[in-house]
C-alpha cells in the first residue's frame, strides 16, 4: 500500500481488523483457526508498519522496501546479491534477464517501469507464476490479468527499469 | 477441539471434511422418505481419459452403486452403459424433453466442426461430442463440469492442442457449474448433486466453482505451511519443509484437498512429499508448469 492510499478510512479499517483479530484470538480455541489469524494480524501490521516507513522517508514511495506479511521475515543470502532496499537500482532488459530465479539468482520482474523481487512470493513458486518466468519486463501480462487489484503495492521494489 | 488420540481436530476442519456426506445423508433419508425425487443424471465423457468416471467409482461418501441406484436415474454414461451402439445413442437422446442434470468430463474438440470426436453413431449419423454438447446442454436443468478438461480444456487443449479443445462453457451459452481437477475428487461431485437435489444450485464463486470446496487456497490450510512462513523450504522431493522453492503450486491452487485428502481420505501430494501441481486451478497443466524444479533461488535453509 502506496501513502497516498493510505487515507484516513483505510486505516481505520485495518486498526478495526487488528482489533477484531485481537478479540477473536481470545475466544479461538483451534490452533488452526489461530495460526490463520494470526497470519492476518501480521499482515495487518506489516502494512501499517510500511506505511510509517514510507510516511518517514522522503524517497519515492513506489521504491521503498515495502514488506508483504506472507513474505518469509529472512530474507536469504543469493549469488547475485539482491538489491538493498531504497537503492533505486536501474536496470537494463538485459539485466533484468539475470534475475531469474535460477542457479540461486533472486527472481525480479518489470510491472510499469518498476522493478519488483517476488523471489520468496507464494504465487512464484520456482520463479514461475502461470507459465510467465522471471527476469522479465511483464507490464502487459499483469495489466491483462491483475488490473485493478492492491498486488504492486504489496510487492518489494528494488529499482526502475530503463526506459529506451 | 478435540484431543482423542493425542492429536488435535479441528472442529470446523471436521464439519468441512464431512460437507459432502453430510449434504448425502440426508438426500438419502429425505428420499427414503419420500420427501425428495431422483432426478434423471446424464454423463457425457468427451475429450479426456475417463479419470474423473474412475474417480467417481473410488467414492465412498457414497459409493458409486449408492449414487445410480438410490439418487439418481443415471441413464447414460458410455464407458458404463449396459447398452451399446444405436440402443445407447437412443437412450442418450430420448433425454431432452424430460427432466435431468447433465455432468460432462473432458474438453469439446472443436476442430473440423468436431470431427475429432464422435461419441457414436445415430441412424447411421455420426454424433459429435460437440454435436451432443450443445444439444444436451442447452435443455438440461444443471450442467455440470467436471475436471480439468471440462471446466477449462486442461490437458485436452494443452499447447498444442491439436484437435481445438474447449471448456464446456465455451461451447453453452448458460451457467455451468465447474469442478475443476485432474481428476474431480468423488466428494466434489456427490456433495454437488446431493446439494442439486436438496436446495438446488450450490452457491458459486465469481469461475462458477461451488464455494463449498473451492473457498480455501491449499497454502492457506497447508500442514507446512509454518516452514513457508520461517523461510524453510525443502531441497529435494523427500523433504519434510516447503516445497515453495521447488515449484509448489499450492499458493495458487483454491481446493480443500489439505484437510479431504484422496484414495477414500487416505493421503494427499503435500503429505506424501511432492509439491502440489495445481491440478484444480484453471489453466492447469500449461500454466502450471514446471512441476518440479531444482535450478531455484537461493533461500534453503539447514
Amino acid at each position: 500500500m502506496r501513502v497516498q492510499d493510505f487515507s484516513g478510512k483505510n486505516l481505520d479499517r485495518i486498526m478495526a481488523e487488528i482489533n477484531y483479530d485481537i478479540s477473536l484470538l481470545y475466544v479461538v480455541p483451534c490452533i488452526y483457526t489461530r495460526n490463520l489469524i494470526l497470519n492476518h494480524l501480521i499482515d495487518r501490521i506489516s502494512m501499517v508498519e510500511s506505511v510509517a516507513v514510507a510516511m518517514s522517508q522522503t524517497v519515492q514511495p513506489q521504491i521503498l522496501p515495502l514488506q508483504p506479511g506472507v513474505t518469509p521475515i529472512a530474507d536469504p543470502p543469493a549469488l547475485m546479491q539482491p538489491m538493498a532496499p531504497g537503492t533505486q537500482a536501474t536496470f537494463t532488459l538485459q539485466e533484468l534477464s539475470r534475475f531469474d530465479g535460477k542457479g540461486g539468482n533472486p527472481a525480479y520482474v518489470a510491472v510499469n517501469g518498476i522493478v519488483y523481487d517476488v523471489t520468496n512470493n507464494a504465487t512464484w513458486a520456482a520463479a514461475t507464476h502461470f507459465g510467465l518466468t522471471a527476469g522479465k519486463n511483464l507490464t502487459n501480462e499483469f495489466a491483462s490479468c491483475h488490473a485493478g487489484q492492491p498486488i504492486l503495492s504489496k510487492l518489494r521494489a528494488v529499482g526502475k527499469l530503463e526506459t529506451m | 477441539m478435540n484431543t482423542s488420540n493425542g492429536s488435535i481436530t479441528c472442529p470446523e476442519y471436521k464439519a468441512r471434511l464431512n460437507t459432502a456426506a453430510s449434504l448425502v445423508e440426508t438426500v438419502k433419508t429425505q428420499i427414503r422418505q419420500d420427501v425428495l425425487r431422483k432426478r434423471n443424471l446424464v454423463w457425457l465423457e468427451l475429450t479426456g481419459c475417463s479419470g474423473n468416471i474412475i474417480s467417481l467409482l473410488d467414492g465412498s461418501n457414497p459409493d458409486f452403486k449408492y449414487l445410480i441406484s438410490q439418487m439418481t436415474h443415471f441413464i447414460y454414461n458410455n464407458s458404463l452403459l449396459a447398452s451399446e451402439g444405436q440402443n445407447a445413442m437412443e437412450q442418450l437422446f430420448s433425454i431432452p424433453g424430460s427432466d435431468y442434470i447433465l455432468a460432462v468430463e473432458g474438453a469439446v474438440a472443436t476442430k473440423n466442426n468436431g470431427l475429432y470426436n464422435i461419441i457414436g453413431r445415430l441412424n447411421g449419423k455420426w454424433i459429435t461430442a460437440l454435436e451432443a454438447v450443445k444439444t444436451l446442454g442447452e435443455k438440461a436443468a444443471h450442467v455440470i463440469a467436471i475436471g480439468a478438461c471440462a471446466t477449462h480444456g486442461g490437458v485436452s487443449a494443452a499447447r498444442p492442442n491439436p484437435a481445438k479443445c474447449v471448456s464446456v462453457q465455451s461451447v453453452l451459452n448458460r451457467k455451468v457449474i465447474k469442478l475443476p481437477g485432474c481428476p474431480c475428487h468423488p466428494d466434489w461431485f456427490m456433495g454437488t448433486i446431493a446439494h442439486i437435489l436438496l436446495y438446488g444450485q450450490p452457491e458459486l464463486d465469481s469461475r462458477d466453482r461451488p464455494l463449498l470446496f473451492y473457498s480455501t487456497l491449499i497454502h492457506d490450510r497447508c500442514p507446512r505451511r509454518s516452514y513457508f512462513d520461517k523461510g524453510i523450504f525443502a531441497e529435494k522431493l523427500g523433504d519434510k519443509t516447503c516445497m515453495f522453492k521447488l515449484g509448489c503450486r499450492g499458493p495458487v491452487t483454491r481446493i480443500d484437498c489439505p484437510i479431504r485428502q484422496w484414495n477414500q481420505y487416505v493421503n494427499w501430494p503435500i503429505e506424501d512429499d511432492t509439491p502440489c501441481i495445481g491440478c484444480a486451478q484453471f489453466g492447469f497443466p500449461d500454466a502450471m508448469e514446471p512441476f518440479i524444479s531444482y535450478n531455484i533461488t537461493r533461500g534453503v535453509k539447514k
